[in-house]
C-alpha cells in the first residue's frame, strides 16, 4: 500500500520503475508471438534504442548537436570485443559495464573542448571523432583484429529457456527471442536510467542551460561541467548500445560503425522525437523493421527492388518521411499528440476570436 | 583515507544515476499516463510492422532435418545483388539456372532443390552504395532470415571474405552448414573449429604464391608492386607473394578501402597508381574485385602508365572488368577457359543458359559467358552430386561425411576433392592470361599451358603440378 500511495505522491522513481517494468514484460511477451528474424530485428532495434537515448538527452536537453555517436558506439564495441575475445568466460555484465565506462571516457575526452563550440563547430569536431574511428580500428590490427574485425561467440542461449521451445527448429527460435529478451530487458534499464535522469535536478539543469546559459549561470550553475556531464552520459549510453551490439552480432568490424551511421541515428531521433523517450524507442523500432517496411513498400507499388528506384527507396522513404515530420510534428512521432492538441487550440482561438464561439 | 575520498567523489555520480534526489519532484500524472500510451503504440507497432514484413515460412519443418522435404530441399545464400560488388551476381543466377536445369530432369533423387538468394550488399548496407537492402541489413541478418524464417538445410555460394567471417559463430551456434563459400581466403579450412565450413576457390595464399613463381620466372629482377583490397583478400595474396620469394618494398605495398565513406575507393586508387607510376614499378599485382580492377586500369591508361598486370582470380573476370587495358594481363584459374572448344562442360552450361533465361534474359547464343557463370555452375554441380551420393535419406552430417568422401566432378580443371583436412576445396590452378579483342574490352581467358599448379598457404610447402582434369560430365546431368 505504501508503495501504491508513493506512485501517487512524490516517489515517481517509483512509479517509473513500475511503468517501464510493465512495458519491458510486455514487450519480452510479444518476443514469444513474434518470429525468429522479427527477434532478431527487435535485439537490433533495443540496442540502437539505447543509442538513441543518449542522443536525445544529448541533443534534445543539452542542446549540443552531435555527429560522433557512431564513434561513441564503437568505441563500446570495440571495448566489449576486444575484452570478450580475450576472456570470452568472464560474465556478460561485466563487458556491458567496460563498455558503458569505455564510452563514458571517450565522451569525456571529447567533451573537454566541446564545452568552448557551439552549432556548426561541435558538430564539425564530433563529426571528426567518428571519422577517425574507423581508420583507427582497420590500423591497429593486432588489438582490433584490423579491416577483418574480432569475432566472438554467439550468445548461448540458457538451458531453462530452451524448454519454452518445441520441434525441429527449437534452438534456433530458442536462441533468436533469448538474444532478442537480454537486449530489450538492457534497453528496458537503460530507459529506466535515462527516465529519472530526465526528471532529475541535473536534466533540469541541463534543459536551463540549453535555453539560457547566462540564467543557468545566474542561478549557479557550472557551464563547462553540465555540457560534460551531457557527453559523458550521451557516450556511455552509446558505448553500452556498441557493446550490445556488438554481442547480439558476435562480431565487431568496422564497417559496422561508418560515419553515415551517425547520419542514420540522427533521423531516427528526430523522427521518434527529440528529447523525448518514447521517441528512443519509437526510433529503435523503426531501425529494426525498416527494411520490411521498404520491401513491403516496394511489392505494394511493384517497384523491382534492384532497379535504381528500387535500390534508392530507403532514402526517399525516409527522406520524404523526415521533412514532414519536420514540417508539421517538430518533436517527431512521439510528439504528435501534442502537435494535433496544438491545432486544435489554434484552430478555438481563431474562432474564438471571430466570435463564433462553440 | 584516499578510498573514502574517492567514494565521496563518487556519491553524486551514482545518486545522479539513480536520480535519488528525494521528494523533489512531483510528475503530472497525465504526462505519465501519455508516455504509457505511445510506448504501448510503439509496441503495438513492433507487432504490425513484423505482421507486414515478415512473412510466416512455408519451408517444411515435417521432417527433423530444416529445409528436407520429401519433395523438396531448401538451400539459401547471402549475395550482392546491389552495390559495389553487383557484378558477382551472376555467380548465384548461374548457380540457380544449373538447379533449374536439374530440377526439369527430376532433381536429385527425388528432391527439387530450391534456391533462395538474398542481397547483402557485400556486407556494406549500411553505407547505401545504390544498395537495395535498408540500413540495419547486414549479411548476418540476410542469413538470420535464411536460417529462422526460411528453414534453410545450408548456405550454399554465400559470397564475400569479410561477410562469411561475421557469420561464421551463428552459422556454428545453430548448426548449419555454410558451405562452398565464394572467397579465396584460408579461413573456410578449419575443420577442428568449424566442421560443417566448406570453401571452394583456391587460396588466395596459393594464387600468390604461383604469381611469385611466375613473376620469378618471367620477370626476374623487376621493381614490383602490389595494390589489395584492405583486408583478408589483399592480405592473403600479399602474403602468398612474399612467401613465394617476392620482394615488395613497403612504399608499394598499397591498399584500397572497399568500404570509404568519407573519401570512397577511387581516392585511394588514383594515389595508389600514381605512387607505382614515380617509383617506375615494372610488375604490378592486383588483389581487388572487378569494379576496381577497372577503375585501376583505366586510371593507369590515363596516367600513361602500363606496367606488367598480374590480376588475382578473383577481379580478372574480363568481362565483368569490362576495361580494354586488360589485355595480355596474366591471372589465375580454376576453371576452363570460357572459349574452351575441348571442354564439354562449356557448351552444356550455354545450352542451360539458352533453355531457362529466367536467370540470364539478355543471354544469347552468341553472348560470350564468362567465368562467374562457370564459377557458380561448378558448386552448383558440387552440391547436386553430393546430395546424389548421400541417398534418398539426407541429413546434416550425412552431408557433411559424403562431401568428406566424394570425389566430385565439376567444371574445374583441377580434381575437387574435400577430406576431414582439407575444407578448401580446389588446391590449384593454370596460369592464363587475358585475350586481346581488338580495339574493345576482352572477353576471353587463354589457358596457353594446360599446367595446373598447387601448393600450401605455407612458405616451406613446394610448388608441385597437378594433372590437368577434363571431368566427364555425370549421365544424370546430360
Amino acid at each position: 500500500m505504501t508503495f501504491l500511495r508513493s506512485l501517487r505522491v512524490q516517489e515517481t522513481t517509483n512509479a517509473r520503475f513500475l511503468c517501464v517494468g510493465l512495458l519491458t514484460i510486455l514487450t519480452l511477451g510479444i518476443s514469444f508471438v513474434l518470429p525468429p528474424v522479427a527477434n532478431s530485428q527487435m535485439a537490433g532495434g533495443a540496442a540502437i534504442t539505447i543509442v538513441i537515448l543518449g542522443l536525445s538527452w544529448l541533443i534534445g536537453w543539452s542542446g549540443q548537436i552531435s555527429l560522433g555517436n557512431s564513434g561513441f558506439m564503437a568505441v563500446g564495441a570495440y571495448a566489449a570485443g576486444i575484452w570478450a575475445h580475450h576472456h570470452a568466460t568472464t560474465p556478460l555484465i561485466f563487458t556491458f559495464i567496460l563498455a558503458t565506462v569505455a564510452g563514458a571516457i571517450s565522451g569525456l575526452i571529447i567533451a573537454i573542448p566541446s564545452t568552448r563550440l557551439r552549432g556548426p563547430y561541435l558538430a564539425g569536431m564530433t563529426l571528426a571523432f567518428s571519422a577517425a574511428i574507423t581508420p583507427l580500428a582497420q590500423n591497429f590490427t593486432s588489438v582490433t583484429g584490423g579491416e577483418g574485425g574480432l569475432f566472438l561467440n554467439s550468445l548461448s542461449t540458457p538451458s531453462w529457456f530452451l524448454h519454452f521451445f518445441s520441434g525441429p527448429n527449437a534452438t534456433i527460435n530458442a536462441n533468436a527471442q533469448w538474444t532478442a529478451d537480454l537486449a530489450v530487458f538492457i534497453a528496458g534499464v537503460s530507459f529506466f536510467f535515462m527516465a529519472n535522469l530526465f526528471h532529475s535536478r541535473t536534466g533540469r539543469a541541463m534543459r536551463l542551460v540549453r535555453d539560457n546559459d547566462v540564467a543557468a549561470e545566474l542561478v549557479g550553475i557550472n557551464l563547462a561541467r553540465t555540457r560534460t556531464l551531457a557527453f559523458v552520459v550521451a557516450a556511455s549510453f552509446a558505448g553500452l548500445g556498441g557493446a550490445l551490439y556488438t554481442v547480439i552480432n558476435a562480431t565487431v568490424t568496422p564497417q559496422t560503425f561508418p560515419l553515415t551511421l551517425s547520419i542514420t541515428l540522427l533521423t531516427l531521433m528526430v523522427l521518434g522525437g527529440i528529447g523525448t523517450l518514447s521517441g528512443a524507442v519509437i526510433g529503435g523500432i523503426i531501425y529494426a523493421f525498416s527494411t520490411n517496411l521498404v520491401a513491403h513498400i516496394n511489392s505494394l507499388t511493384g517497384v523491382n527492388p534492384t532497379s535504381n528506384l528500387g535500390s534508392n527507396m530507403q532514402g526517399i522513404i525516409f527522406g520524404a518521411l523526415l521533412i514532414l515530420t519536420m514540417i508539421f510534428a517538430p518533436r517527431g512521432i512521439a510528439g504528435v499528440g501534442t502537435a494535433v492538441q496544438r491545432l486544435r487550440n489554434a484552430r478555438r482561438t481563431a474562432l474564438a476570436s471571430n466570435g463564433a464561439v462553440d | 583515507m584516499p578510498a573514502a575520498l574517492l567514494w565521496r567523489q563518487m556519491v553524486p555520480w551514482i545518486k545522479l544515476f539513480l536520480a535519488v534526489h528525494k521528494g523533489e519532484e512531483i510528475q503530472m500524472i497525465k504526462g505519465r499516463l501519455t508516455r504509457t500510451v505511445t510506448l504501448l503504440a510503439a509496441s503495438a507497432l513492433t507487432l504490425g510492422f513484423a505482421a507486414t514484413g515478415v512473412g510466416i515460412s512455408t519451408a517444411g519443418a515435417a521432417t527433423a532435418t530444416p529445409g528436407v522435404t520429401a519433395t523438396s530441399i531448401t538451400i539459401g545464400a547471402t549475395v550482392p545483388l546491389s552495390g559495389i560488388a553487383v557484378s558477382y551476381a551472376e555467380v548465384s543466377a548461374a548457380a540457380n539456372a544449373t538447379f533449374n536445369f536439374i530440377n526439369k530432369h527430376g532433381g536429385v533423387n527425388g528432391r527439387k532443390i530450391k534456391y533462395i538468394r538474398l542481397d547483402d550488399c557485400y556486407n556494406l548496407a549500411a553505407y547505401g552504395l545504390g544498395c537495395t537492402a535498408g540500413a540495419s541489413t547486414t549479411t548476418l541478418s540476410q542469413t538470420q532470415v535464411l536460417v529462422a524464417q526460411d528453414h534453410v538445410f545450408a548456405t550454399v555460394g554465400s559470397l564475400g571474405t569479410a561477410a562469411q567471417d561475421s557469420v561464421l559463430s551463428y552459422m556454428k551456434t545453430n548448426g548449419v552448414p555454410q558451405l562452398f563459400v565464394n572467397s579465396g581466403s584460408s579461413d573456410w579450412s578449419q575443420p577442428s573449429t568449424y566442421p560443417n565450413l566448406f570453401g571452394f576457390q583456391a587460396s588466395y595464399q596459393v594464387e600468390g604464391k604461383v604469381f611469385a613463381q611466375y613473376i620469378k620466372t618471367h620477370y626476374k629482377g623487376e621493381t614490383v608492386g602490389f595494390i589489395g583490397q584492405n583486408d583478408d583478400f589483399g592480405a592473403g595474396g600479399y602474403a602468398g607473394l612474399v612467401n613465394g620469394g617476392i620482394n615488395i618494398a613497403s612504399a608499394n605495398h598499397l591498399s584500397y578501402n572497399a568500404a570509404d565513406p568519407v573519401l570512397g575507393s577511387f581516392s585511394d586508387i588514383g594515389t595508389d597508381v600514381s605512387t607505382l607510376q614515380s617509383d617506375n614499378v615494372k610488375v604490378v599485382v592486383l588483389d581487388s574485385i572487378p569494379g576496381i580492377t577497372g577503375a585501376i586500369l583505366d586510371t593507369a591508361h590515363q596516367d600513361g602508365y602500363s606496367p606488367k598486370w598480374i590480376i588475382s582470380s578473383v577481379g580478372a573476370d574480363p568481362i565483368s572488368v569490362n576495361s580494354p587495358y586488360e589485355a595480355n594481363a596474366i591471372t589465375f584459374d580454376s576453371l576452363p577457359a570460357t572459349n574452351d572448344k575441348t571442354n564439354p562442360w562449356i557448351p552444356w552450361l550455354r545450352s542451360i543458359i539458352l533453355a531457362d533465361k529466367t536467370d540470364f534474359p539478355k543471354f544469347t547464343a552468341n553472348s560470350p559467358m564468362d567465368g562467374n557463370m562457370l564459377y557458380g555452375a561448378a558448386f552448383a554441380v558440387a552440391f547436386a552430386e553430393t546430395l546424389k551420393a548421400e541417398g534418398k535419406t539426407v541429413t546434416r552430417a550425412g552431408f557433411v561425411k559424403t562431401l568428406e568422401s566424394t570425389k566430385l566432378a565439376t567444371l574445374s580443371i583441377t580434381p575437387l576433392q574435400y577430406s576431414k583436412s582439407n575444407h578448401q576445396g580446389l588446391l590449384g590452378g593454370v596460369i592464363a592470361n587475358i585475350a586481346p579483342n581488338g580495339s574493345a574490352a576482352p572477353i576471353y581467358f587463354n589457358e596457353p599451358s594446360h599446367v595446373v599448379y598447387t601448393t600450401g598457404n605455407s612458405k616451406n610447402t613446394p610448388i608441385k603440378t597437378l594433372p590437368y582434369v577434363v571431368s566427364p560430365i555425370p549421365a544424370w546431368l546430360k
